[in-house]
């Protein structure tokens, strides 16, 4: 434990503590603009610098590291100096058009700015290259606000294994994108939206659609239907200050119905409907590699996540065919909601309208794909993030917190525990196991509280094994068979898995969710996510699990009706229109 | 087997192959084959760049002395053949090399005595060098490993491999005190060490030959004349740190160094230098060329090693240090490619050895790239602690074309220049860290007065701005900012307190970036500020570049080098379409004087001509005199009437040039101004100092009452302080003063006797001539010191009957103040000239002075001018006989007699303080110009002090700028922009002959005939001319 003195405080670290944390510690904040812990340390942007007794020059503080016996000045007439001059410069060089920027009052330069009191450019200039790119569905981005902090070049290439942007040319003229300026739809980006979760400033952000929704709240003759993903639940109320990791439910489901929707659904609903279909779609495989002794796809790949079905199709398309046929959830919910819902109400697909709400920026993307009109109609006709979900509330008027709780509406609203476990890493594994272990042995999965201990968590890859005894005769040949899992979050794990697996791990089947996390840390929630939100969005999610009375998904009552009175059977012909896909392998540029 | 007598090495360098080698020796091999002296053998069949036979020719790389290529070194005797042209070797093979007769005409000479020098070793500037590094440069032929082993090469390897352990050559390597080559000076063995004790399997030993500094290229010399000298510095490196991998990384700019540098690898694999089992004793170590992509800052040890593991070449935050994570991430070393060639002259000789030169701290050689402003440009390796101005003078062979040298600038763009009052700073790491410059890699570029700070600054910053990698802020934004502020203040548009902008910036940059490059990029502007902050300043505050560079500011160089701004190319185009009354009237637009600088200035316009870089600049003074001549009535431009401005009275204290052309501007805003002479006849020092010969007085007088009739009156013999005084004028209602006394008093010779008999100074001894019309004269005239004073007493001396007259003057003839016409005049005229002489002693008989014993100098250490100082040579005196010593050693003002309770505050070398820009004092009414205020200057710059103080009294009184004759109007006259410059030669101007101005005050210049002038005026290339609508 190195002890130092940062402003003449003695304090004690632990070993390998940057001065930024030390700092913290000691209750002192230093600023900061490219720092983003357990993700990037590069010392770039100069914000943090501090003064070390000894150094030469004035030392960033976000990669020096606590030694004993160091004497630190965070707050000495150099160390502001400095600080000051480097945010003027950024400034300087910033589009600076804060009230109409979609970060204004969430911003952290605009808050560094304001904590440091700055109030005039003392060097003024010529501003760099300026170029926006909407280019993509999902994502816009604006180099005129770029700080080149290059959080989004560390988590695309780094934590995603990605690599779609990085730094261009040389000197002033240095910029974040993908190579040779070409726009983001031409590479390799998965849209997972993960370099606008860590933007500090409006530089890249999700394309905003709020408008198109407005304008179909407002057309009499659309029946507007709005999903919301499980991951809101846990994270839109931080768009209204609340603490992250607080359920807002019910709040949501009122402001959505005072905002003019017609049918509040959930899309809970089609993650019990997944789980269905693809449990089904394992124990399919299963019987056939192991029964048939068919050249079966196995391991089985979860396929909810938009942004790996992209990575995989991009990246490794030999293993497109072990990808799970299912469509994720969003697209099941618009694909019913457009036939089966529509029908119901005796309206035709056309006039329904479709508003899905996702911590993620990928599903726009996805909705637009050419698979994605089961119902004859784009299914899903808008994706929202979370973020512009709280946008839009605030635009509405309605003060959120003083909002009653509401419930989801039928026939679309029923959701099991399992399926609010999709937002979060493990969570869809957990949810299948808890209905295919009670399918093929008629017992509950015998894990405490129904939860798979092994695979929660945040660790980057994780893995279990359920041995399945005492089957009941459909699936006896399943007995003593231990069935290995593994779960992977963040693409850049996600290609460490694949590695192992081609390496000759095995596994029966694998969860992929793209961003690390889970949806609760998409690329669509508030900002920042960093790893104690994460923590908190899931513990929430958890909560919302344990709080059901229906805990999984083929005890879902809606979802049992829609058999019994539409689809008839897993995997069955209905299903194979509606609720299943394919997937397209594609250059890797 | 027959056997070679004679060696001819041709440097095939880059420099001397550009200026014509290969031609060269296809002639020479022509040549030695029709003698039979050599095999016969085609160009193309020139095996490893060598023809042998009884005579040999070896293609060497650089020899390193560029300035004088194509080279040529004769073995044996070392006979030094320079800039030789196919045409010389039918003589040089005949009778060099048949009859053993070197040719003379082929040689060097030494450049101010003139004198032959045959030998390569004795010319000055290999003379003062130490070859160690380079010490193969010229010598073998690159491509050669035997070449290479035959002068000692790989005894190194061998003994640090066999003999030696890895402790041991650590050991060696630090106490030899090596440190880095490639700029941050940091200690060669203390960074092995550091890797060796990392524990690791895996260590990497690299080299960076990634030279980027803008006009470096030691290393690319180094590694195309002796590649194999690097390779073993690495092999030896490896092993002390136990690396088995290494790599050179080079930029692919440099494709003959790689292409060398792979030929050497391979023969070192084929030879087990390199690869598995060295030299049998069981160590692998294996080299790979890294190529490189030319950006500078992969020069930068992280970023290089990013660079070579494929990624973008970008640096990291230190620490961690390379030594324990570098080259993916392993413990690594990177030297720069002289550092290495150092190690193995340190293992072979030993620590102590390579500690016999140098300094203590730094220790050994340092090989410099000398370019720019310099005569010797080429590639000096001298011992660290040699004085700088020793590299300039003696290895450089000082400023080419007479300029005055200003500065030096090294470490490119990251170091800073040193300027000449720092030239005896001794060439080590620490020492050139305090004045603010580094060593860097060896770049050394010297700038004369031709050269901007300024742009100078903003060139290195734009060089550092477009290699910046753009990752940390200070070094992306900043210097971008530093870059903009730069620009304006070059494109005239600078603002006050952009200096203080870019001190702050530049040290904030300094204090937050986060690599090398970027925290030094700030020092050339740092250190150019700190050196000429007033060339900022001009720039700036006058919108004047001093150096004619920056474009904006100089509409055309001569007209910019004129202290009063006339506009040259103007009155010259005119004069040449005969429209004289408008050239002249032009001319007075900025400068009454027409007739007086035709025949006095020291015409700074032509020092900046142009045409000097076609063939010879401009003759603008004799223009000017042949235009001067053709006046019939005085032609003055526009004034302005005004009744309310005629009525106001200014006081203007001494008609000399300062105070008439003040006056004179004041009178064309319609001013009635009152001019004060203390002597009888106006003029100051124009009537008083310059002779008649000269200025004949008839001219002086014609435009004194030239400027007279515009309206000034000139009262004679009031003398400030005791006829009138400055409260005395305010009393009288004048409202504002100008005083442009001069500085009239002369300095005293500070010896014993100098107040007895026999003694006078130059000033005072041309005045009583100049005034009265006579003036006593010894037999035997003793003039002491060296500028024009001293050459106008020596001659007027002779004139009024000295029987004989000599100049003493304490540095050579190249130092002398004096302009160089003058002195040869003089010399014509039988003044004699003795140099490197300071007066001891005056020899007196009773009262009676009858000789002067003067000791004899040498020039020493630099002084702040520049120049070398005067010191004393032993005790070797000498006497000179002499009835008449006149002291010519300098002028004064001595304010203490002219003013009393008012005056105005002076600056520490006693002369008045005035605004630069207004000449105002700090008394407000009271406004000053000329020697006054600037001490002893020039004619043109007295009237252009008295141009500003005139827009100044009149922005003071008016609180308005009226200087109408400032706003510049194109010259109207014929220009093609199209068309050849029209070619001809700069006319010579005829004088009188010698025996007739014995005794006689009659001009010596005469005008140039009609012809002629107007033919040097269409000399001018118009470089004022602007297409219409351009700027």
């Amino acid at each position: 434990m190195p002890a130092l003195t940062i402003d003449n405080r003695k304090i004690e670290v632990p070993a390998g503590t940057n001065l930024l944390e030390a700092a913290r510690l000691a209750g002192i904040k230093i600023p900061s603009l490219c720092y983003l812990k357990n993700v990037q340390a590069i010392g770039s942007c100069r914000v943090c610098l501090v003064e070390v007794k000894g150094a030469k020059t004035l030392m960033p503080s976000c990669v020096t590291v606590a030694a004993d016996g160091m004497e630190v000045q965070t707050n000495s007439a150099r160390a502001r100096k400095a600080r000051r001059t480097i945010l003027e410069l950024i400034l300087s060089d910033h589009e600076g058009d804060c009230q109409t920027c979609d970060r204004s009052a969430d911003c952290e330069l605009q808050a560094i700015a304001s904590d440091l009191g700055i109030r005039q450019i003392t060097f003024a200039g010529a501003k760099s290259r300026r170029m926006t790119d909407a280019s993509t569905p999902a994502l816009v981005r604006d180099t005129a606000k770029c700080v080149s902090c290059r959080r989004c070049v560390t988590v695309c290439g780094e934590t995603q294994g990605v690599g779609a942007i990085f730094p261009q040319g040389r000197g002033f003229k240095a910029m974040i994108g993908p190579a040779f300026a070409q726009p983001l739809s031409e590479v390799v980006c998965v849209q997972c939206g993960q370099c606008a979760a860590v933007c500090p400033v409006g530089a890249i952000s999700e394309r905003d659609e709020i408008a198109r929704v407005w304008e179909a709240l407002d057309d009499p003759k659309k029946t507007v239907v709005v999903q919301t993903a499980p991951a809101i639940r846990a994270a839109l109320g931080e768009c209204f200050g609340y603490p992250a990791g607080t359920l807002v439910t019910g709040k949501m489901v009122t402001a959505l119905r005072q905002m003019g929707f017609d049918r509040v659904f959930d899309t809970n609903f089609t993650a019990d409907l997944t789980i269905m279909e693809e449990g089904t779609e394992l124990l399919t495989r299963l019987k056939g590699a192991l029964v048939e002794k068919k050249p079966v796809a196995l391991p089985l790949f979860t396929s909810c996540s938009p942004g790996w079905i992209r990575y995989a199709e991009h990246f490794w398309p030999d293993i497109l065919p072990n990808i799970s046929t299912c469509k994720s959830p969003q697209q099941m919910f618009g694909a019913v909601a457009k036939t089966y819902f529509a029908e119901k109400i005796e309206k035709r697909a056309e006039d329904i309208f479709v508003v899905s709400v996702m911590p993620c920026t990928a599903k726009k993307y996805e909705s637009q794909r050419p698979e994605m009109y089961a119902s004859g109609e784009r299914d899903v006709d808008v994706v929202l993030t979370t973020r512009e979900l709280g946008r839009m509330i605030k635009q509405s008027g309605l003060d959120f917190p003083s909002l009653p709780d509401g419930a989801m509406d039928s026939i679309l609203g029923a959701s099991s525990g399992a399926a609010d476990i999709f937002a979060n890493t493990g969570g869809v594994m957990e949810a299948a196991l808890r209905t295919v272990y009670e399918i093929v042995t008629g017992r509950p999965l015998p894990f405490e509280n129904l939860h798979v201990a092994p695979i929660a968590g945040l660790k980057g890859i994780k893995e279990a094994a359920v041995k399945i005894e005492g089957t009941v005769s459909d699936w006896s040949f399943l007995e003593g068979v231990t069935v290995k899992v593994a779960v992977a979050h963040g693409l850049g794990n996600a290609r460490q898995l694949i590695e192992r697996i081609k390496a000759g791990e095995q596994y029966h089947f694998v969860e992929v969710m793209t961003c690390p996390g889970g949806c609760i840390g998409g690329g669509g929630q508030p900002r920042l996510t960093t790893d104690e939100v994460r923590a908190a969005r899931i513990a929430a999610i958890y909560k919302e699990d344990e709080g059901k009375q229906i805990r999984k998904s083929h005890n879902n009552p809606e979802v049992q009706a829609i058999y019994a009175q539409y689809l008839h059977k897993p995997l069955g012909e209905k299903s194979h229109h509606l609720l299943h896909t394919k997937y397209v392998a594609r250059e890797r540029v | 087997m027959k056997t070679t007598r004679m060696h001819l090495l041709m440097c095939f360098g880059t420099g001397c192959v550009s200026s014509g080698a290969e031609k060269v020796r296809d002639s020479l091999l022509k040549e030695l084959a029709a003698r039979e002296l050599t095999d016969a053998v085609s160009i193309e069949d020139m095996h490893e760049a060598r023809a042998a036979g009884e005579v040999a020719v070896v293609q060497t790389g650089c020899n390193g002395f560029c300035a004088c290529g194509p080279i040529m070194v004769v073995y044996p005797g070392g006979f030094f053949y320079q800039k030789l042209t196919p045409e010389d070797m039918p003589e040089l093979v005949e009778e060099h090399v048949l009859k053993g007769r070197p040719v003379e005409r082929l040689m060097f000479r030494h450049p101010v005595t003139q004198a032959v020098i045959p030998h390569y070793a004795d010319i000055p500037f290999f003379a003062r060098q130490n070859l160690r590094v380079l010490h193969n440069k010229g010598r073998i032929s690159a491509l050669s490993i035997e070449e290479y082993i035959g002068r000692g090469g790989y005894i190194a390897t061998a003994k640090a491999l066999l003999e030696m352990s890895p402790q041991t050559i650590i050991d060696e390597v630090k106490k030899s005190g090596l440190r880095g080559r490639g700029g941050a000076g940091f200690p060669t063995g203390m960074k092995w060490d550091f890797a060796s004790r990392s524990k690791s399997e895996v260590k990497y030993f690299l080299c960076n030959a990634d030279e980027g500094d803008p006009g470096a290229f030691m290393d690319r010399s180094v590694l195309e004349s002796d590649p194999h000298a690097v390779i073993e510095g690495m092999i030896i490196g490896a092993r002390a740190i136990g690396a088995h991998q290494g790599y050179i990384y080079c930029r692919a700019e440099y494709p003959l160094a790689i292409e060398r540098l792979t030929l050497a690898l391979g023969q070192c694999r084929e030879r087990g230098l390199l690869g598995k089992d060295i030299l049998g004793t069981g160590f692998d170590y294996d080299l790979e060329i890294a190529h490189g992509s030319g950006a500078f800052v992969c020069g930068e040890e992280t970023a290089l090693m990013r660079s070579i593991e494929g990624k973008r070449g970008e640096p990291r935050p230190r620490p961690p240090f390379p030594s324990d994570a570098g080259l993916w991430d392993k413990p690594t070393v990177l030297n720069n490619v002289e550092t290495l060639a150092n190690v193995p002259l340190i293992i072979a000789n030993g620590a102590q050895w390579f500690r016999s030169v140098g300094t203590e701290k730094s220790p050994g050689t340092k090989i410099f790239a000398l370019t720019g402003k310099v005569n010797n440009v080429g590639l000096v390796e001298v011992n660290m602690g040699v004085q700088l101005g020793e590299i300039i003078y003696d290895v450089g062979g000082g400023i080419p074309g007479g300029k005055k040298f200003k500065a030096v600038q090294m470490g490119g763009p990251s170091g800073g220049c040193i300027p000449k009052e720092h030239l005896n700073v001794p060439v080590e790491y620490e020492s050139l860290t305090q004045l603010g410059a580094i060593m860097g890699s060896g770049g050394m570029i010297v700038m004369d007065e031709d050269s901007c700070m300024v742009d100078m600054a903003r060139f290195f910053l734009e060089f550092t701005q477009d290699e910046s990698c753009g990752k940390c802020t200070p070094c992306r934004i900043g210097t971008r900012r530093m870059l903009e502020i730069l620009d304006r203040i070059c494109a005239g548009k600078g603002e006050e307190g952009d200096i203080e902008r870019l001190i702050d910036l530049g040290k904030t940059i300094q204090d937050t970036a986060l690599c090398g490059l970027g925290q030094n990029a700030p020092n050339p502007i740092l250190s150019n500020i700190r050196y000429f902050r007033e060339e900022f300043e001009e720039h700036i505050r006058d919108k004047k570049c001093r150096a004619g560079v920056c474009a904006e500011l100089v509409r055309a160089p001569c007209q910019n080098a004129c202290p009063a701004g006339v506009d040259v190319p103007g009155f010259v185009s005119l004069t040449g379409e005969k429209r004289y009354n408008e050239a002249l009237k032009l001319h007075r637009e900025r400068n009454p004087f027409v007739g007086v600088c035709a025949r006095v200035c020291f015409h700074p316009c032509e020092g900046k001509c142009r045409r000097s870089t076609l063939d010879e600049p401009l003759s603008v003074r004799a223009v000017k005199r042949f235009l001067y001549d053709q006046e019939k009535t005085p032609q003055l431009p526009d004034s302005i009437a005004d009744g309310k401005n005629g009525k106001r009275k200014i006081a203007i204290v001494g008609a000399g040039p300062a105070g008439l052309s003040c006056a004179y501007f004041l009178a064309r805003l319609g001013y009635k101004p009152t001019v004060f002479e203390s002597e009888s006849k106006p003029g100051g020092m124009l009537r008083q100092a310059i002779p008649a010969y000269r200025l004949p007085r008839e001219i002086l007088d014609r435009e004194i009452d030239m400027i007279a009739g515009t309206g000034v009156t000139i009262k004679t013999k009031k003398k400030l302080g005791t006829d009138f005084t400055l409260p005395g004028l305010k009393e009288q209602g004048y409202e504002a003063v100008f005083i442009g006394v001069g500085a009239p008093q002369g300095l005293s010779l500070g010896m014993k006797g100098e107040d007895g008999q026999g003694v006078v100074d130059a000033l005072g001894f041309l005045k009583e001539y100049n005034l009265t019309g006579k003036a006593k004269v010894g037999e035997k005239v003793v003039v002491i010191g060296g500028g024009n004073a001293a050459v106008d007493a020596a001659r007027t001396a002779l004139r009024l009957g000295a029987e004989s007259s000599t100049v003493v003057y304490r540095r050579t003839k190249a130092e002398m103040p004096a302009f160089a016409e003058e002195v040869e005049e003089a010399e014509r005229e039988g003044v004699k000239f003795e140099f490197l002489a300071a007066p001891l002693e005056l020899v007196r008989k009773g009262e009676k002075l009858t000789s002067v014993k003067f000791r004899t100098m040498d020039l020493g250490d630099f002084d702040r001018t520049g120049r070398r100082k005067p010191v004393a040579k032993g005790e070797n005196d000498f006497i000179l006989e002499a009835d008449m010593v006149v002291a010519a050693i300098g002028q004064k003002l001595v304010p203490s007699a002219l003013f009393d309770g008012m005056a105005p505050k002076q600056n520490e070398r006693e002369y008045l303080s005035a605004d630069p820009v207004t000449g105002q004092t700090s008394v407000d009414w009271v406004f000053a110009g000329g020697d006054a205020v600037s001490g002893p200057s020039s004619v043109v710059e007295a009237i252009a002090a008295g141009e500003r103080a005139a827009a100044g009294i009149d922005a003071y009184l008016s609180g308005e700028a009226h200087a109408h004759w400032r706003t510049y109007r194109q010259s109207d006259a014929f220009f093609d922009p199209d068309a050849d410059p029209i070619m001809g030669e700069r006319p010579t101007v005829k004088l009188i002959p010698v025996a007739k101005r014995k005794g006689s005050f009659a001009e010596v210049e005469l005008t140039l005939p009609c012809a002629t002038a107007l033919a040097e005026s269409k000399r001018c290339l118009r470089c004022d001319y602007r297409e219409k609508g351009a700027n």
